[in-house]
């Protein structure tokens, strides 16, 4: 009696196996979505990081953009030069300049660089720490809590004495960071050479009220913009131009870093002091 | 009046759902006679000390300014215009940080030249003859714009201009108005003693502004833990037709919505104003300087403000210009004891704590409370377990640990959907919170969020 249980349930679920799968085959063709062959390879080539660097929403809608609307073939920040490669080899096209985008934290002070700190009980997070008074007295510079190191998948951004440091040797340029400080002090910088100058404060007060909450901040001096091209003004801050900079300028860049007298220019990036 | 023995004479219940009773600490303060500062050396006032768009600067560095001269204009409709409360010289512009943590660019006065005395401003104020009966004389229009000029705002805390609340509007029509005492904020007694003191220039900004909206019911609502304010407020309002609504001591009985809830019986709307219930509702200091602008054409230059808190030597309550230093006052009232510990603009419910002294008094600064190192000390976080204090806490029905977990996690969409919009930021929750979580420093968090998350 058994068997034939057996047998019966067996034979039914055999029948419906096969009509099953004659459905899906048929469905299979019905409903068939031509998909760009280039697509696919491009996909294969980028590094499935997902990590929206290149500006796109994952590495899908990128690989489309390529391969659609003849976007750049190098911006990916995972794969780096080799993806860049790789794909312009898909899509029959030149690499171009591959230059590294990496975050900038515009903020130099350590905790005993800043003035008026208080003993904070709040929220512990920069989002929250920045809607009351009282932190610090700097309202434009780094609160330290790390909402930028919370965001970064890669280990890349650490809080060092309350300040942001990036760690460029780990660091893809997703741009996570730039996203999550709500004092928009980090920024996206190319990175012509690997150690760039920059200025380390984004103060825009006068020095005078500058000094009263910083030992560390740009008070607008001037000094370096006179002995050095790399640096310009806006708005009470002195500027690096880092599109401008190149290895051979570095003599005149460390000139306009030694003039400084608040020791707020510094190299950052790769092999930086 | 229920607690004094006679008929409630006003629809509502006196009190609202909800809501906490937190120990009011008005002792410190509540029994000290407002005292004159005297002139400061100088004056810093920021360019936005109320809700609405920055005023533009209208003097010159250099320029010599006389007492009461506007210094800055409001171009948009929501802005309101500032004075110079002495006369001096404008220094070069400058910024400063406001205790809310707005950094801000200021107007720079130096104390120089014919000064008026602030005495006399107070006087006025203090005066018992508003000359009531040329009030009709005074076209609804010609008030609000007056007030306007005056640069007037809701002295309450919230610094709301105030020209915009008594615009006289065909498109919504207004029957009450409510004249806010309640002053339900611990410590606070800078409203009290303004009842208390002038309690007939209250009267005369009430009867102004209940003019220009066309009222038809005035109420000037105080908390039945003044006993002594009410008693000035009914001896000044005797034969007029503004009446003394004494409603039950409660935080935040002072709250707009809830005050409407309390007297009235009405439910203001979600994320509308008392006026869509047709009630324009105004601060007792407000209505004070509604009455000295229009009456005796003088610009808000000066407010009272409560120094406050077991941290500070000498607590008392100071008629002081607009734009003096918070150290100055401080230091007037004897400076800070030894166990001081933290600085806060305005109540330990709403306010601001800051750290830098120079941070200028505003239009909306109510008090400085100094807290002791008791009175401020707070647990350490830890886990929410869902014991719903704060849900019964808050007065607007929301879900407090909902929302500040929605913040933390940064959910705006949820935060959304649970009405975080609603939520004027009283602290009842907070206060309340067993777990000590930083509910509303959250919940602010949050309000950014969905701010930013509608925007994109």
């Amino acid at each position: 009696m058994i068997e034939i249980t057996i047998g019966i349930a067996a034979v039914t679920m055999l029948g419906m196996a096969v009509i099953m799968s004659y459905i899906l085959g048929w469905a299979n063709k019905k409903f068939h979505v031509e998909v760009d062959e280039k697509v696919e390879a491009v996909l294969e080539a980028l590094p499935g990081a997902n990590c929206g660097g290149c500006g796109y929403l994952g590495c899908s809608e990128y690989a489309v953009a390529v391969v659609a609307d003849n976007a750049p073939v190098n911006k990916c920040p995972v794969g780096g030069e080799g993806c860049a490669i790789e794909v312009a080899g898909i899509m029959g096209v030149d690499v171009g300049d591959s230059v590294p985008n990496r975050p900038v934290v515009h903020c130099g002070a350590r905790f005993e660089e800043r003035k008026g700190r208080t003993e904070y009980k709040g929220e512990m997070r920069c989002a929250a720490a920045n809607l009351v008074a009282g932190v610090q007295g700097c309202t434009f510079g780094c609160l330290g809590f790390g909402d930028c190191v919370s965001v970064c998948q890669y280990d890349a951004i650490h809080i060092e004495d309350g300040l942001a440091v990036v760690d460029y040797d780990k660091c893809i340029g997703c741009g996570a960071c730039v996203k999550a400080c709500p004092r928009l002090i980090i920024s996206m910088t190319d990175f012509h050479e690997d150690k760039i100058p920059s200025v380390l404060c984004s103060n825009l007060d006068k020095g005078k009220d500058v000094t009263t909450v910083c030992t560390k901040g740009c008070i607008g001096c001037k000094a370096c913009v006179k002995v050095s091209d790399i640096f310009t003004m806006d708005k009470n801050m002195a500027v690096a131009d880092t599109d401008a900079y190149r290895a051979e300028n570095e003599e005149s860049a460390v000139e306009g870093l030694e003039k400084c007298p608040k020791d707020c220019i510094g190299f950052i990036g790769k092999n930086a002091d | 009046m229920g607690f004094f023995g006679s008929k409630e004479e006003f629809p509502g219940k006196g009190s609202f759902p909800h809501g906490i009773h937190p120990p009011d600490n008005k002792f410190y303060s509540a029994g000290a006679e407002v005292e004159v500062l005297p002139n400061p050396g100088k004056v810093v006032l920021p360019l936005l000390q109320h809700i609405g768009a920055p005023c533009e600067p209208v003097v010159k560095p250099k320029q010599m300014v006389t007492c009461g001269e506007m210094v800055g204009k409001g171009q948009a409709f929501v802005s309101a215009a500032l004075h110079s409360p002495v006369a001096g010289k404008v220094k070069k512009n400058t910024v400063v940080t406001l205790a809310n943590g707005r950094h801000l660019p200021a107007i720079e006065i130096k104390t120089d030249g014919d000064q008026v005395d602030p005495e006399d401003l107070w006087k006025e104020m203090t005066d018992t003859d508003w000359s009531l009966s040329t009030i009709p004389d005074y076209a609804p229009d010609e008030i609000s714009k007056l007030i306007h000029a005056a640069g007037i705002v809701g002295l309450g805390g919230a610094a709301f201009p105030t020209h915009v609340k008594v615009m006289p509007s065909d498109k919504q029509l207004i029957d009450t108005l409510l004249v806010n005492g309640c002053e339900c904020e611990p410590y606070l007694t800078c409203d009290y003693r303004i009842m208390k003191e002038a309690p007939h220039a209250i009267v005369a900004g009430a009867l102004l502004a209940g003019r220009a909206v066309s009222a038809k019911e005035i109420f000037i609502c105080v908390e039945d833990n003044k006993p002594e304010a009410i008693e000035a407020l009914e001896s000044a309002t005797q034969n007029t037709v503004v009446q003394v609504a004494v409603v039950k001591t409660k935080y935040p009985q002072g709250s707009e919505k809830q005050l409407v809830k309390a007297v009235l019986d009405l439910e203001v709307p979600l994320g509308g104003l008392p006026s869509a219930v047709g009630v324009a509702m105004s601060n007792v200091g407000t209505m004070a300087a509604v009455a000295r602008a229009v009456i005796k054409k003088g610009p808000l230059t000066h407010r009272v403000v409560s120094v406050t808190g077991g941290g500070i030597a000498n607590p008392k309550n100071l008629f002081v210009p607009i734009g003096i230093t918070m150290g100055e006052l401080i230091d007037y009232c004897g400076g800070l004891t030894r166990d001081a510990a933290r600085i806060i603009a305005g109540g330990p419910m709403m306010g601001f704590a800051f750290s830098d002294l120079n941070t200028p008094v505003t239009k909306g600064t109510s008090g400085i409370t100094i807290l002791t190192h008791a009175e401020a000390a707070r647990g350490e976080e830890t886990s929410c377990v869902r014991c719903g204090r704060c849900v019964d806490a808050c007065p607007m029905n929301l879900v407090p640990t909902k929302l500040a977990m929605a913040a933390r996690y940064q959910n705006p969409e949820l935060a959304r959907q649970y009405n975080i919009n609603a939520c004027f930021e009283c602290g009842s929750c907070t206060y309340v919170c067993p777990a000590s979580i930083k509910l509303v420093q959250l919940i602010r968090t949050g309000k950014a969020q969905v701010a930013a998350a509608m925007k994109k």
